[in-house]
């Protein structure tokens, strides 16, 4: 009997929470229906998850301006991607504007619609020239910046103007105790305040950008030239990887396994002295870490070609299957309009120029004239415009580095490196 | 084995007692119970040689039956001991990476990224709540995930329960082949069938709705929960459903009053693995909702973005989701255990 009145009851209680269930179902509980149907003025806007933010103050003042009403739909990385991915491959898509990493245009070109009528002159003079280019594919602009970011130099302010310190460091180095702008000077300077437990900085095997940087900073292409052949083994090269290798001996140990996140820990715990790290980091250090208000910035260290820095800004593009093109693209305009807005986010990153130079004085913010200066430094390039970058990263370029910091030969891995990469493009 | 090499007391008493019937399996090879020496009581005084040699028999039986007890008793004694090392072990496993996200939602934002990492904070807060559950979206979330999982629960079971009795009771070889084809929506990878899935729901007007996403979790748990009820109704006697037929009922009148009332154990052991796969479930809900019904997994994996990891909100979130699944674990324990034991007598 017990059991046929529990059976009764769940199956009461299953039939009740079916009806309310399917009820609610017509539209779920999160807001309004998905692109598809009759063009709106409201859209939805596909962002990676820290991108949200950036956008939200934008969101916000444009649908004062132009009365388009965002719906903003978040997504972590790496789920972004294969989200884009299949609704791109089966012609129907969810959003109608997307915020897409600058590696991702050349993937999703076709897909995308050009609108180059937003690339006026004026625009394209308070745009970063390294991002006017990469921003182009196949004769037209597939997408207008949202925000940008390049590593820079963060240092620990205290430990750089502590009086013993500046003392035994021109004793020892024969010049004064600063901010490094070469490779020799990082070189000194980490090897330098590598002692008693703590490190001069990070290497980080787990990631590529940052040995990009120094193949910039060498002069070379990164991996292929402007013909698309794969330069990967050439000495420019070679000495950025050799550099990089040589700071294993004043890095944490684990290099092979340090990724951005790793690095970042190990600067914000005080644990080391140096980093070369995104700038939006600058903001971030927790107000209970022990180097907060410490810390100073520096333009990105500079090789035989000077300076040099590898861009990440996003994309805002707008998919061919939307039906809401109109309000997409107003949205995008207006994004750009109002570029600085996002500057007050938590993140406090921007594309234009003018944006970052609006702040650039102010306090808090002393990270944007490294940042520009990175951002302009003729060297400075995008990555290379290939579909398969990501699966040049990830198969040969990180499994390399990890090789080469765990003690690998260099001119070894760069060559193997080569025809790797010579097979994934053929 | 003879009764003369039978060491204990009721060998003894068996060879004392020689038209004693034997009891095969009973007195000859385990200690007897009270009852049976009280019943052998009368014949002992029988033949006086025997008695003499009693004594020192019995007292080397006693002693060898006390050597035995002890023994018995420190074999279940050990067995007990590792058994509680075991059990600890398997407790420190599974419930040590729970606490230690319990215990990182408390912590300041440079606690959680502590090199070398802290088990318990060093300040305890409550921001990382605060942050987590008032982020944009995560009510939201809740109600979808709760939506989804329960819409997807119902359907494995409408599903599953009829398919698993007629399979185990009709035993045909279609049956057969069925059982074994439902298994193959879990050897492929969930990846490889979520974006077919996912364009199929878009073309039938489905996209980013609870119920697309329950139809697919229910692609997962659909063929677990047809096996899981087919044990179940494997183990429930034909003879019941015949009484009942006996007694008028239809077929199915048999397995709506009879059978499922018996296995409803084990279709709370169903609905909980049906539940829990829909619950967690991560990537279907990554390709198919956006806005209107992305659930907290999805909000979860968002604290983790290209700027750096909230590690704070994302596990005071995660500690959040726990709970309606721990609350529903304990509320049908006792029909979880009923189930997992359900099987257990057959035979």
């Amino acid at each position: 009997m017990s059991s046929r009145k529990t059976i009764s009851r769940l199956a009461a209680l299953g039939s009740l929470s079916t009806a309310v269930i399917l009820a609610a179902t017509a539209c779920g509980a999160g807001g309004p229906a998905t692109s598809g149907g009759a063009a709106s003025s409201s859209i939805n806007v596909l962002v990676e998850a820290g991108g949200h933010a950036e956008l939200q103050p934008i969101a916000d003042q444009c649908k004062k301006d132009t009365g388009v009403n965002v719906n903003f739909v978040e997504l972590p990385y790496d789920g972004l991607f294969n989200r884009l991915s299949s609704e791109f491959s089966s012609g129907t898509v969810s959003f109608d504007v997307a915020a897409l990493d600058s590696v991702w245009l050349p993937s999703f070109k076709d897909a995308l619609q050009p609108i180059d009528e937003l690339f006026t002159d004026e625009a394209k003079k308070d745009i970063f020239p390294s991002l006017v280019k990469e921003a182009n594919v196949d004769g037209h602009f597939i997408g207008m910046p949202a925000w940008t970011n390049a590593e820079i130099v963060l240092y620990r302010k205290d430990l750089f103007e502590d009086a013993k310190n500046k003392a035994d460091f021109k004793a020892k180095y024969g010049y004064d105790l600063a901010a490094p702008k070469t490779w020799q000077q990082y070189q000194d300077i980490s090897a330098f305040f590598t002692k008693d437990g703590m490190y001069g900085t990070d290497v980080k095997g787990g990631v590529e950008t940052e040995y990009l940087a120094h193949v910039l900073q060498a002069g070379s292409p990164m991996v292929l030239d402007s013909k698309n052949n794969v330069v990967v083994d050439n000495a420019a090269h070679k000495q950025a990887l050799d550099f990089y290798t040589s700071l294993v001996k004043d890095a944490p140990a684990g290099a092979a396994q340090v990724d951005w996140a790793a690095a970042q820990n190990l600067f914000n715990q005080g644990k080391t002295a140096m980093t070369q790290f995104w700038a939006h980091a600058y903001r971030q250090i927790p107000k209970d870490s022990p180097v907060y208000g410490k810390v100073g910035t520096a333009p990105m260290i500079g090789g035989s070609a000077g300076v040099a820095g590898v861009p990440g800004p996003w994309y805002l593009s707008v998919p061919k299957a939307t039906k809401n093109t109109d309000a997409a693209k107003k949205f995008v305009k207006c994004a750009f309009d109002h570029n600085d807005l996002a500057i007050q986010s938590s993140l406090g990153l921007a594309a234009r120029v003018s944006a970052f130079q609006k702040y650039q004085d102010q306090p808090g913010y002393e990270s944007f004239k490294p940042l520009i200066e990175t951002l302009n430094a003729p060297a400075t390039a995008t990555r290379p415009a290939t579909a398969k970058w990501q699966q040049i990263v990830d198969t040969v370029l990180v499994p390399m580095l990890q090789k080469a910091v765990a003690g690998g030969d260099s001119a070894t891995l760069l060559a193997d490196a080569k025809s790797k990469i010579q097979a994934l493009l053929k | 084995m003879s009764t003369a090499q039978t060491p204990d007391d009721g060998g003894m008493l068996a060879a004392a007692v020689p038209n004693r019937p034997r009891q095969a399996g009973i007195a000859y090879s385990n200690a007897p119970a009270p009852h049976q020496t009280e019943s052998t009581m009368p014949s002992r005084t029988a033949p006086a040689p025997q008695t003499t040699t009693e004594p020192a028999s019995a007292g080397g039986g006693r002693r060898r039956r006390g050597v035995n007890r002890e023994g018995l008793e420190a074999g279940k004694r050990s067995t007990r001991t590792i058994l509680w090392v075991l059990l600890a072990a398997a407790l420190v496993l599974y419930g040590f990476p729970f606490l230690y996200l319990l215990f990182t939602s408390f912590k300041t934002p440079i606690d959680t990224i502590a090199v070398p990492p802290t088990i318990l904070p060093k300040e305890w807060t409550l921001d990382n709540y605060i942050n987590a559950l008032g982020r944009n979206g995560v009510p939201a979330s809740f109600i979808n995930s709760i939506q989804t999982a329960v819409i997807s629960t119902l359907l494995s079971l409408v599903l599953a329960v009829p398919a698993a009795y007629g399979i185990t009771r009709y035993k045909t070889a279609s049956g057969r082949v069925f059982i074994m084809a439902a298994l193959v929506t879990r050897m492929v990878p969930p990846v490889a069938i979520g974006i077919p899935l996912a364009s199929m729901m878009a073309s039938v007007g489905l996209a980013d709705t609870p119920i697309a996403l329950s139809i697919a979790h229910t692609t997962i748990s659909l063929p677990l929960s047809i096996w899981l009820m087919s044990s179940f109704f494997e183990a429930v006697p034909q003879d019941l459903e015949e009484a009942a037929t006996v007694d008028g009922c239809s077929r199915l009148g048999a397995l709506w009053r009879v059978v499922i009332p018996v296995v409803s154990g084990g279709i709370a052991v169903t609905a909980i693995f049906a539940f829990l796969a829909s619950w967690n479930e991560f990537l279907f809900a990554l390709l198919m909702t956006a806005v209107r019904s992305q659930t907290t997994p999805v909000v979860i994996a968002n604290f983790q973005t290209q700027f750096g990891l909230d590690w704070g909100s994302m596990t005071a979130l995660a500690a959040v989701y726990s709970i309606p699944v721990i609350l529903l674990t304990l509320l049908l324990q006792r029909k979880i255990v009923a189930g997992m034991t359900l099987g257990a007598v057959k035979g």
